[in-house]
């Protein structure tokens, strides 16, 4: 109960946490192991293979990710028969289903993801297209 | 013959259909054919059918080792088969895509070999599943608002096309599906009622006993078929009328269907209250044909009203950058007209507008009810129904055809209008069109922002796809045939959809196996319009009928196959991890039966398998824009090409 009663706490600073960077916090966990799990776990089917998906892990600045403790809570308040979390499309992850290290090294590998968001003036692509859109005129 | 489901009467309260009238109004029109002079309603077999094995004859027969029996020993002259094929060109049929068999071998004969030239206006099309041949029905009529024909092999071709007939009917699309009957061969290839199969999901169906009833069905099929609201059809015709001689029978003329619109006095009413407002608004759905698109533009622009779009959502839209298309200067509807819109008062409950009352007046014309409806998509989100609880569509809607309605509104319009109107709504149609610009490219640089994500990662992420995709077609006559909901639909807020086939929609019903079958579908209209076809292939989708692939190039269609290839049926493998996750098991074991790997499936030569020049897997997104270049300049040559893309899940 101490331990849901940490959790619940940690959340409720979680949800006013001010966006945060990767690299800020400090983590236990193995990112080499995290990687396997990531993938063994299915993360990528929701967060991408490196973080962008249909739910973005980089730079989201989201509560959850603040530090390795919130991860953890996040994952646990989520997994009795009645959540302390709203349910979501996110899955719950009791302690038998993956371990308290196993968290951290998943937590150490997103921290440790790459930012890949290149300035969109440097991608041909991108630029063509807006150039492109803001000349074009509409002809039947 | 015809069903009463269409029987509009001038009163507006009449016109109301719901989902449940639409299917109740199908089996009303089958029931009328019971009663049909012309055609014999096939009443439900009243035991149930002991089906024998086949003979040891009938299947050297079925495998070629037998010469089938000519009808009564007789030379037929002018064959059944050949009126059939005259009646499919009286009525414009451009194509007639089939997997062959021998209940329909009188009528695949004739296209082949009658007319000038034979097997031209309709050709027939190989494909190698019938769910194929539907779908390319379905991607067909999507891109070009008409039907074309899909022959089916009696009750083995019908059960093989029942689930893309069944998405045909979900997206209200036309198509004359015909069935041959062979009752003398194997009997379970047979049945008295074979339309019962699907009965549910056509929109009309019957069973000739005689050549005239046989043309005149073909003809009351296409009628049905392309009347509002719109499905498939089916007509199943006996082996022996398509090889029966013809003698003098004169084959009856054609008279194409006349679709009912707006009384004149509706139309006035209509027309003032366009006139009165000061801000008036066009919510807009999928209409027929161009022809309705090119009405509303018309329309759009005589009242200078700005105007919402489908086109990022399916075909058949108002023109997604039409100066008027977009929330306009001010989103304070005071009088707000739904042309086939799945909710007429769509515009007055989305996020643009900052206030909302109950007073504002709302109509609709159109049966867009029948049609799911779609909120608008902010960058980087993908489109989401509307929930039951906000569907409930506020105003009057007048279930009739919104495309013949027009011009009838316009023709008021014109009759009413002043000099001093039409100088307000030159200034009002001035202030919209810099508005919307500025909203559009507004909208664009926040998706652009959003897409770079990921850019340079392995593999490659979806957005990628779309973006390089995009410059390179830019200025070709494109269509996008494929469902873009599992690849991002990226396309939404980075290219422009303008015309009526830019982008098809959706599958109809969800269903898998259905991007080759209407991307080639769609080629077939585009091949001889100077046309440009993109199908952005989901894996798990191209192994269910791969073989559109081989139809592709047997026919030499232009089709840009770009796989999106996330080695998953995965939004099958997420629903596995949520529910493991709630049952407390973890989601290590979620890829079981969800996952395409160990090994890996080689788009790229299964392509060349069937003939198709191809490329990849390419993991590394430095090398996917060459590899697109590649297969536009080849598609633009005449020859379908696909790129194998290892993607990101999304």
């Amino acid at each position: 109960m101490k331990t849901l009663l940490t959790s619940v706490i940690g959340l409720l600073i979680g949800f006013n946490a001010p966006a945060v960077t990767a690299q800020q916090e400090t983590t236990i966990g193995d990112a080499n192991v995290g990687a396997q799990l990531y993938y063994d776990h299915g993360c990528y089917a929701c967060h991408g293979y490196s973080g962008y998906g249909r739910v973005d892990l980089n730079n989201t600045g989201s509560p959850w990710l603040v530090n390795e403790e919130i991860f953890r809570a996040f994952l646990r308040a989520r997994a009795n028969v009645a959540p302390v979390l709203p349910s979501t499309s996110m899955p719950n992850y009791p302690a038998n289903a993956l371990s308290d290290k196993g968290v951290s090294d998943i937590f150490a590998y997103i921290r440790s993801l790459p930012d890949n968001q290149p300035d969109s003036a440097d991608i041909p692509a991108l630029r063509t297209i807006l150039e492109s859109a803001e000349k074009r005129e509409y002809k039947p | 013959m015809s069903s009463k489901k269409h029987e509009h009467t001038k009163d507006p309260s009449a016109h109301k259909l719901d989902r449940r009238g639409f299917l109740k109004g199908a089996a009303t029109g089958a029931a009328a054919l019971a009663v049909s002079p012309a055609s014999k309603a096939q009443e439900p077999s009243a035991y149930r059918a002991s089906f024998t094995a086949p003979t040891y004859q009938q299947m050297q027969r079925d495998a070629g080792l037998v010469e089938p029996p000519a009808p009564d020993g007789r030379t037929v002259i002018r064959p059944g088969s050949d009126l059939m094929v005259q009646a499919l060109k009286d009525m414009g049929i451009e194509f007639v895509a089939s997997n062959n068999g021998s209940s329909f071998e009188g009528i695949q004969e004739s296209i082949a070999n009658y007319g000038s030239p034979p097997n031209h206006r309709p050709e027939f099309i190989t494909a190698l599943h019938e769910e194929s041949s539907v779908d390319m029905a379905n991607g067909y009529a999507k891109a070009e608002g008409k039907p074309m024909a899909v022959m089916l092999h009696g009750t083995l071709g019908i059960q093989h096309a029942s689930m893309s007939i069944y998405q045909a009917y979900n997206s209200g699309t036309p198509m004359l599906l015909i069935v041959g009957r062979d009752v003398g061969f194997i009997q379970a290839h047979t049945a008295d009622d074979m339309a019962a199969m699907c009965r549910s999901f056509t929109k009309w169906d019957a069973q000739p006993t005689t050549l005239p009833e046989c043309i005149d069905t073909l003809h009351e099929a296409y009628r049905q078929a392309v009347t509002p609201p719109t499905g498939p059809t089916m007509v199943v015709i006996d082996i022996e009328l398509q090889k029966e001689e013809a003698q003098d029978f004169n084959l009856p003329q054609f008279r194409p269907t006349a679709i009912e619109g707006l009384d004149t006095a509706t139309a006035k009413t209509i027309a003032e209250k366009l006139l009165n407002a000061s801000n008036p608004r066009l919510e807009t759905g999928m209409f027929r044909t161009p022809e309705g698109i090119e009405a509303a533009v018309q329309l759009a622009e005589l009242i200078g009203a700005s105007t919402s779009t489908t086109s990022t959502a399916g075909p058949m839209g108002f023109p997604q950058r039409h100066p008027l298309c977009g929330p306009g200067a001010r989103s304070n509807y005071d009088y707000v007209l739904g042309l086939e819109a799945s909710s007429p008062d769509l515009s007055l409950r989305r996020p643009i507008v900052n206030s909302i009352t109950s007073q504002r007046d709302v109509m609709g014309i159109g049966f867009g009810s029948l049609r799911e409806d779609y909120v608008p998509t902010p960058p980087g989100s993908e489109p989401t129904p509307l929930a039951q609880s906000q569907r409930q569509p506020q105003g009057t809607v007048l279930e009739i055809d919104a495309q013949t309605s027009i011009p009838v509104i316009i023709a008021e319009l014109s009759r009413l209008i002043t000099p001093a109107k039409q100088r307000e709504i030159a200034q009002r149609k001035t202030r919209h069109t810099r508005a919307n610009r500025e909203n559009f490219l507004a909208t664009l640089r926040a998706a652009v922002e959003e897409k770079k994500k990921g850019w340079d990662l392995s593999p490659v992420s979806t957005a990628r796809i779309y973006a390089e995709l995009w410059p390179l077609i830019m200025n070709e006559d494109w269509c996008l045939a494929s469902p873009s909901n599992f690849s991002g639909a990226h396309h939404r807020e980075l290219w422009e959809h303008n015309k009526p086939y830019s982008f098809l929609g959706t599958q109809g019903a969800a269903g898998m196996g259905y991007g080759p079958g209407a991307s080639a579908g769609a080629a077939l209209a585009a091949r001889s319009r100077g046309r440009f076809v993109v199908n952005v292939q989901p894996d798990g989708d191209l192994n269910y009928a791969p073989g559109a692939l081989w139809t592709a190039v047997h026919h030499e269609l232009p089709m840009l196959t770009v796989m999106h290839n996330n080695r998953a049926w995965h939004q099958e493998y997420m629903f596995i991890q949520y529910l493991a996750g709630v049952r407390g098991r973890g989601t290590d074991r979620g890829h079981i039966g969800c996952v395409l790997r160990d090994p890996f499936i080689d788009y790229s030569k299964m392509a060349q398998a069937y003939g198709m020049d191809s490329e990849g897997p390419i993991e590394d997104p430095a090398l996917l824009a060459a590899a697109l270049g590649r297969g536009v300049e080849s598609v633009k040559t005449g020859k379908p090409y696909l790129i194998d893309v290892v993607t990101q899940p999304r």
